[in-house]
């Protein structure tokens, strides 16, 4: 009962606050939008960079997927390809105008996607462009691999159009001209992000003269900021957040199973390069425990890479590596894992210390809840972890380097429509973002299979197979799949939740007046 | 009966002294008074309400809370005084180097120590903490390297004003080495004016070190450290408050024993304030 008094105090303590922070109202025609961001600058090629543009509502794609998941145009109007998958003719729309009045030609449109091919390493896990030529309206992508899929990749946000015809030196902090509703008018890495209503803008009227983006890192003070008012809108929070909002009519609750899934790649260049090690540690993990209770059901527990929300087999999936405490000692001892000095931690089988490092980022609360979680569970069977808590950015800088053994993230499964992109990024050999040192010749091959096949069944087959193989080779450790939350002001209208989530702010979204 | 009447008369000092001896006891034997391990992670039990299982709550993992801020005196007590002990013999022998010899070391040194005066302390310390990368040693570290100057620019003005003393001159005369003057007739003249320092910045360091791990570039979980706690209860405070309150409480007690034990130090020792 005393507690209860405290609930209250600590309620008394946020309601002051509210007061305190007081009228900050929104005028008409801006909105303020709390959010959480990765973005060091503003070029689309460098990093997920492009994410951020197409969430702010600036940048475009030849295509885009709606609220239920299906591709639908967007900037081309209409698309086919040939019976080997090798060429494909996109017919660029037409009236488009980039938000600096320029028309948006088929001619730009090409010098923007080869500006990105030629600048990003993540091209190739996409698709292999031998040219690409206009014909009249048209864009003729021809391809040295057949790809299947080649309109869901052009709509991830990394193939957004940009004007390269203007000087584009500035376009870290100034960013890049775009055909989205919206343009940016002031850049903050950390701060607040200002964009300007597109007056170019070709599908319709943009309500807002002006929409801030403010950068709210952490999770707790983004949900007071909502609570104060002082934004509109705050993307990414939890389960633990709606608590403070349920039941109350001023502020309107959206959620979505959605289509991420937190893994932690396991870095095979070190100790996690023995597969006992790996099977023993996946063992260890009670994901259930972790999801139902820790995260209070705010995920799905996982076990495979694509989340049981898209249809790929995942309940014929055989899970070798379930939670089994016992059989994960077992595995430790018949490898040769023994603790011989008595620290309560195991040693590896020629005698040295053995100590993983565990790296993840603070901007999404759930990753620290797993970390810390998984480091509890290990200790039961022995292994020794060691949590090391940095930013996005430098979480990045830790993959591309390899400086890990654990490394979790959060990412969109189906960003180009189906899971085929995502697979290959993490899991195929050569992949840039592969830098753990898996390689599995089977999965390769399955992958380059993957991408020339065409029929729908096929491709399915292909993926379960593919997703079998990482399990079994107990290549990344699945922890979940997390439902997210978008809480807003009732007064906010337009606000729609994108499966695909790099869509954030549309010309629908305004204050209701 | 001497000692006696010592406590007797200093009825301030003995309260604060035995208030902190309790504390320095619970860190020391927390093995035996912590009802639970305090890294013991009980998944089922998250966030559980204070009851009779968990006096204090449990936090997110389900440990106990109440074992944790037990065991968290340990951590925060032992920093702090190996905190304490790094400024106090960096800064002073620090001091004492650019007091008695002057010229260029004394150049040097000082203006190292104004280069870092310049900048806001704490801010200092999460920059050099966060380049270290975060634990509680380079949490050490990074207090030390912006607290030095305190120490070191008290040293050196004592040195100076000792220095001129006629009994120095004249064990320089003498022929006394270097060593043994600093050793014999300059330190111990200057030693209770920094042990008093010292004694009043044990609580100032110990909020230092807790912010740091607030922050999150001290200690790194799981340990238990209140700083550390706090931050990770800020999270769940609408929904789990004793998750701040117990590690809360507890910063506040013990920094206000030590406080106020070093204040009742400086009462004591300070020459200026006798007679």
């Amino acid at each position: 009962m005393k507690f209860r008094n405290f609930k209250k105090l600590a309620a008394a303590a946020v309601g002051a606050a509210v007061l305190a922070a007081g009228a900050a109202v929104s005028a008409a025609g801006t909105m303020t939008i709390g959010v959480t961001s990765f973005a060091d600058t503003l070029e689309p090629t460098e990093q997920y960079f492009s994410w951020v543009i197409s969430r702010y509502g600036v940048g475009q794609g030849l295509t885009k997927f709606d609220e239920n998941g299906n591709m639908v145009p967007c900037l081309a109007t209409e698309w086919s390809n040939s019976e080997d998958g090798k060429t494909w003719t996109f017919t660029i729309r037409e009236g488009v105008k980039f938000s600096n009045g320029n028309d948006m030609t088929p001619e730009l449109v090409k010098a923007s996607l080869e500006r990105t091919f030629e600048m990003s390493n993540r091209v190739p896990e996409f698709f292999d462009i031998a040219s690409v030529e206009v014909d009249g309206q048209n864009l003729v992508f021809n391809l040295n691999r057949a790809n299947a899929n080649m309109a869901g990749c052009l709509a991830d946000p990394l193939f957004l159009i940009m004007d390269t015809s203007i000087d584009n030196s500035n376009i870290a902090m100034a960013g890049p001209v775009c055909t989205g509703p919206y343009a940016f008018q002031s850049f903050d890495p950390a701060g607040d992000t200002v964009i300007v209503r597109n007056e170019y803008y070709w599908d319709g009227e943009v309500p807002n003269d002006s929409v801030t983006l403010r950068i709210i890192g952490d999770q707790t003070t983004r949900s007071m900021a909502l609570q104060s008012g002082e934004i509109d809108v705050a993307y990414n929070l939890k389960t633990e957040n709606v608590f403070e909002f349920d039941g109350n009519d001023a502020y309107t609750i959206q959620s979505l199973e959605s289509l991420r899934s937190t893994y932690a790649f396991m870095n095979q260049n070190g100790a996690l390069g023995d597969l006992a090690l790996r099977q023993a540690l996946l063992r260890g993990l009670d994901k259930e425990t972790y999801t139902s209770i820790l995260l209070e059901g705010g995920a799905t527990p996982g076990k495979a890479p694509v989340p049981p929300t898209l249809d790929y087999g995942y309940d014929e999936l055989n899970d070798e590596n379930s939670y089994d405490p016992e059989g994960a000692k077992q595995v430790l001892a018949d490898a040769g894992y023994v603790d011989n000095d008595g620290d309560g931690y195991v040693e590896t089988p020629d005698g040295q210390s053995l100590e993983l490092v565990f790296v993840y980022y603070d901007s999404r609360a759930e990753l620290g809840v797993y970390a810390q979680a998984a480091q509890a569970s290990l200790k039961e069977i022995g292994i020794n972890i060691k949590l090391d808590c940095v930013s996005y950015e430098t979480l990045l800088d830790r993959r591309d380097s390899g400086q890990y053994d654990l490394l979790i993230w959060n990412v969109l499964v189906a960003n180009t429509g189906d899971p085929e992109n995502y697979l290959r990024e993490n899991w195929y050999s050569t992949s840039a973002n592969n830098t753990a040192g898996y390689a599995n010749a089977d999965v390769d091959a399955w992958l380059d299979e993957l991408a020339a096949t065409m029929d729908t069944d096929a491709r399915k087959e292909l993926i379960v197979k593919i997703q079998q193989a990482i399990m079994d080779d107990a290549a990344t450790v699945f922890f979940g799949y997390e439902n997210t939350f978008l809480i807003s002001k009732s007064s906010v209208e337009g606000l729609v939740m994108y499966p695909m989530d790099y869509y954030w702010v549309t010309s629908d979204m305004k204050m209701a007046e | 009966m001497n000692k006696k009447n010592f406590f007797l008369e200093h009825k301030q000092f003995t309260i604060f002294f035995i208030l902190a001896l309790v504390i320095v006891g619970i860190a020391v034997f927390a093995p035996w008074i912590a009802p639970k391990d305090p890294l013991e992670a009980v998944m089922t039990d998250s966030l559980k309400a204070p009851c009779a299982e968990y006096p204090l709550g449990a936090d997110k993992l389900g440990r106990d809370l109440l074992s944790r801020v037990i065991y968290g005196t340990r951590t925060s007590l032992v920093y702090t005084l190996i905190l304490v002990a790094t400024i106090f013999v960096v800064g002073t022998v620090l001091g004492i180097i650019a007091g008695y010899f002057g010229g260029w070391i004394d150049q040097i040194i000082m203006r190292i120590a104004d280069m870092m005066i310049s900048f806001p302390g704490m801010i200092l310390a999460i920059a050099i903490a966060g380049m270290l990368g975060a634990s509680l040693r380079n949490g050490v570290i990074a207090i030390t390297a912006v607290s030095w100057t305190k120490y070191a620019r008290l040293a050196r003005s004592m040195v100076l004003k000792v220095k001129r003393n006629l009994y120095v001159e004249a064990a320089v005369v003498n022929g006394t080495s270097t060593a043994k003057i600093l050793w014999r007739h300059i330190l111990p003249n200057m030693l209770t004016t920094m042990t008093v320092t010292a004694a009043a910045d044990m609580g100032t360091m110990m909020l230092e070190l807790a912010s740091l791990s607030f922050l999150g570039f001290g200690a790194v979980a799981p340990t238990p450290e209140w700083g550390l706690m706090l931050n990770e209860g800020r999270t769940y405070m609408a929904k789990a408050p004793w998750l701040m309150i117990a590690p809360g409480i507890a910063i506040v007690i013990v920094v206000i024993v030590f406080n106020m034990l070093g204040d009742s130090v400086r009462d004591i020792l300070d020459p200026r304030q006798e007679n």
